[in-house]
């Protein structure tokens, strides 16, 4: 019975799922360190940004989840992003946060060393990934080259490496 | 608008189910030759009432349908039609449409329900009955009453004086501010001898406050018990006998001039309001419903319908202050080490007791309001049986124990399927034909049993059946020609374990699959489905005796009582339902038996996991000392090796990511408070994976 009336009250609501494919002229990004380069999510796909609460590890799973914490209530898997992206491991450090990621169906947390800012990139401060050429993982939508004053000082922080978080955090299920 | 229409999804999925239990009701009573009327009138509401909240949602198709039923069923009430077993084949197939159209959205252009095909169906189907003769005509009734007489209440009439059964008229004087009260009193009063055909205010009498009453009735019983039974004050009876000249004259049109105002405007069987579903005791056709509003009125209002959703959240926030319980609880203990505030600690502590016992009643309460008996479940399946027996041509006969028994409304919604299932089986593979069952000098009727019990914090629903029971052999056989299994393995398995082989993915020993139970699910599925549930599933056979099927499911998976264990330094949640007893562990107890680990416990051998080792973790045992927890579900059991004990828990389990659905071990995670966050083991899951490995194993140390 009650599945009955489940079916005719979901809602299908996938929120910002395909904006940043579709979003016309402007992409906003949240920008994230990783060991030494910059990357972004999406920013329509992050909920939110937490300090790091203590996590729960889960045995038996694959090795890039760190483990789980209550987000008020609601189970959360926490995945180690260096892990994921196959970058050099460290432990957390002061700045470590970890962000709230909806991947459509399941929000996921991802640890990143340190969160910079929010880009508005215009459609020519992004290549997209056919653009760039070479064989690009399928979690990397494109290149953004922001025209920011303040990063000048560091040349390696104009690149920011745009990624998709549905592809990027498919691989946690298949372990 | 959804939650109208979720209410109203709701209710008409009730009035289906009373429908249909009612429908097997009459079934039964067709076969016994005791067909009811008031069983008719009952489903008859019931299709009434649906057609006219569809209408109100919306859901036209439906509306259509039952439309058409009320019409057939009107026939058969009416006596034009003859109630058998083809007519009630479409009353059921009536039954099936219904919820299928339920399912889809009414918005929908085109149904995937072949209304037409079932609304032909319906007009074809069921013999007339040729008119009685009239002889009402004899009896002493005025022609004006004849005439306001709906054609139900004409037809009993008739029925009962072709019967021969005596009429008698009973006059009574009510008061206009009771006559609700007193009607009832007097209907339930004459229920067990004697058929009240009708009642209509008389012309004789009545002042402003009171309204006498003719009433005219069909009874056996003699004229001296009549009057004992509905005799009294203001009440009169009189025989109606034939040939003798109408006794008062009663006119028809002052009647409805005397009748007290209804509540509502008298309703018409085409727009009838949403009526409850089991309210009305009188047909909804009947004229003179005086009271039916208010009865029905005062019936709901002591039930309200409640999305499972709400009562979750409720257990939510129950959950949270157990978690600020357990705070509180705490710091008392830390007010406690302070001797200056040793008595505002007890004092603490006491009202914080008081706490917990309301607390635990509100979630007391709650887990009641979520329970639900399994009858629900099992009237749906009783329709089941019907029909796969029936399309098999097999004689079963289903008999039901414990359908009052309660288990919570979730795992009643994944329940139903896997019974299904079972059933099905039970009946295509089990159930022999009768032909067959009576060489084999057993009844032709196959009997299938459906038992639900309660046993401590478990429910049991067994399913037997009398029919051929499972060989072994074949299962060993076929199991090795698919290669689940390996010859030597096989030829070491007990008979328990050949049986268990059912279970297995890719496992049938069909080769045709029949419509019925080929349908791509196999018994390993339902073995999935209950697990999920935190229920196993066991199996027990004779061949040529029969089958029977036991599952055992928590009562409840919203909060349970958990017992914490310490591995690793990380605190993980077993629940309390799994576990027998923790005793300390004695590693030099521990014998390997075939590549497994075992330690023999009063006599009997308990395969241990040890979950560090599973776990991958370091030990941290305090002292070398470990603890034996011994864990089991259905017939299975095990020793689980932890570092601690660290004391019980009410929790309240929550599920994980979806991107851990492929973890195995766990069923869930709960908060502990302060943040912490525990992992809940998965007992029934643990214990497979210890006997299937051990089944590996064992074929492997075996050379």
């Amino acid at each position: 019975m009650s599945d009955l009336v489940k079916r005719q009250t979901m809602v299908p609501a996938k929120p910002g799922a395909s904006e940043t494919k579709s979003a016309p002229s402007l992409r906003e990004v949240l920008a994230f360190s990783l060991a030494d380069d910059t990357y972004g999510f999406p920013l329509a796909r992050v909920r939110e940004i937490l300090k790091l609460p203590p996590i729960t590890p889960v045995p038996r799973a694959p090795r890039f989840v760190l483990g789980i914490v209550s987000v008020r209530g609601v189970i959360t898997t926490v995945v180690d992003l260096r892990r994921l992206m196959r970058v050099e491991e460290r432990l957390p450090e002061k700045h470590a946060r970890i962000l709230l990621v909806d991947v459509g169906g399941e929000v996921v947390g991802a640890l990143v060393d340190e969160v910079q800012q929010v880009h508005r990139l215009a459609e020519d401060e992004v290549e997209l990934a056919q653009a760039v050429g070479g064989d690009l993982s399928d979690h990397v939508i494109g290149v953004g080259r922001p025209r920011s004053k303040r990063e000048v000082e560091d040349a390696g922080r104009e690149l920011i490496v745009l990624l998709d978080p549905e592809p990027l955090f498919a691989r946690i299920e298949r372990g | 608008m959804s939650e109208l229409r979720d209410e109203f999804l709701a209710e008409a999925q009730e009035i289906v189910e009373s429908l249909s239990r009612d429908l097997l009701l009459l079934d039964q009573a067709q076969k016994d030759n005791l067909p009811s009327q008031e069983l008719i009138n009952e489903v008859f509401r019931a299709v009434h009432t649906l057609k006219g909240i569809a209408g109100m949602f919306g859901y036209g198709r439906l509306g259509e349908v039952a439309h058409a039923l009320e019409d057939l069923l009107d026939d058969l009430r009416l006596g034009r039609k003859v109630l058998e077993t083809e007519l009630l084949d479409v009353l059921f197939e009536g039954v099936e449409v219904f919820q299928r159209l339920l399912a889809e959205s009414p918005d929908v252009e085109v149904s995937e329900v072949d209304v037409l095909g079932f609304l032909e169906e319906l007009t074809s189907v069921g013999a007339s009955r040729p008119p009685v003769e009239d002889e009402l005509s004899a009896y002493a009734i005025d022609t004006s009453v004849l005439a306001v007489l709906t054609e139900y209440e004409e037809h009993r009439l008739r029925t009962n004086v072709a019967k021969g059964v005596a009429l008698y008229r009973l006059k009574v004087r009510f008061s206009l501010t009771t006559i609700d009260t007193q009607l009832e009193d007097l209907k339930a009063r004459a229920k067990s001898i004697a058929e009240i055909i009708t009642y209509l205010p008389s012309s004789s009498g009545g002042d402003g406050d009171a309204i006498d009453l003719d009433v005219l009735l069909a009874s056996s019983a003699t004229p001296a018990t009549l009057e004992d039974v509905l005799g009294g004050e203001g009440a009169t009876l009189e025989r109606l006998s034939r040939g003798t000249s109408p006794a008062t004259s009663v006119r028809s049109t002052e009647h409805h001039a005397l009748v007290p105002p209804a509540p509502l405007p008298t309703p018409r069987p085409t727009s009838a309001p949403p009526a409850p579903p089991r309210a009305p005791s009188e047909p909804p056709v009947a004229r003179r419903e005086v009271t039916a509003d208010q009865l029905s009125l005062r019936s709901v209002a002591h039930t309200v319908r409640v999305d499972i959703r709400k009562l979750d959240h409720l257990m939510n926030v129950v959950g949270e202050l157990a978690i600020v319980r357990s705070a509180v609880m705490r710091l008392t203990e830390k007010l406690r080490g302070r001797p200056e505030l040793r008595q505002l600690a007890i004092d603490l502590h006491r009202i914080n007791r008081g706490f917990e016992r309301h607390l635990e009643e509100l979630q007391d309460g709650i887990l009641d309001v979520r329970m639900v008996p399994l009858g629900q479940t099992f009237d749906r399946l009783a329709r089941i049986v019907r029909q796969v027996a029936r399309e098999h041509d097999k004689e079963v006969q289903l008999v039901v124990t414990g359908a009052e028994t309660e288990i919570d409304k979730l795992i009643v919604e994944e329940l139903s399927d896997p019974l299904m299932h079972l059933i099905r089986n039970a009946i295509d593979h089990g159930i022999e034909l009768p032909k067959i069952r009576e060489s084999a000098g057993k009844p032709g009727t196959g009997t299938l049993v459906l038992n639900a019990y309660q046993k401590g914090n478990h429910v049991v629903i067994e399913i037997e059946d009398d029919g051929a029971g499972i060989n072994p052999q074949v299962l060993v056989e076929t199991a090795i020609r698919r290669g689940l299994v390996t010859e030597d393995v096989a030829a070491d398995m007990s008979r328990d374990e050949a049986l268990q082989l059912i279970f297995l993915p890719g496992f049938s020993t069909r080769t045709k699959a029949s419509d019925l139970s080929g349908r791509g699910v196999g018994m390993d599925v339902v073995k999935t489905n209950i697990g999920r549930l935190g229920g196993v599933i066991d199996v027990q056979s004779e061949v040529g005796a029969g089958t029977k099927l036991t599952i055992t499911l928590p009562v409840t998976l919203a909060i349970i009582s958990a017992l914490l264990v310490r591995v690793g330094g990380r605190e993980y949640a077993l629940p309390i339902t799994a576990v027998q007893e923790a005793i300390v562990f004695d590693p030099r107890r521990v014998r390997r038996v075939e590549g497994r680990e075992v330690v023999t416990l009063r006599g009997e051998t308990l395969t241990i996991l040890r979950l560090d080792e599973l776990f991958r973790t370091q030990s941290d045992a305090r002292g070398g000392r470990r603890y034996l927890v011994v864990v089991a579900v259905g017939q299975k059991r095990m020793g689980l090796v932890v570092d601690g004990l660290e004391g019980q828990q009410d929790i309240v389990i929550k599920a994980l990511g979806k991107s851990l659905s492929r973890v195995r071990g766990f069923s869930g995670a709960t908060d502990l408070g302060d943040q912490r966050v525990a992992l809940v083991l998965d007992a029934p899951g643990l214990l497979d994976e210890v006997h299937s490995s051990t089944e590996r194993t064992l074929g492997e140390g075996r050379r």
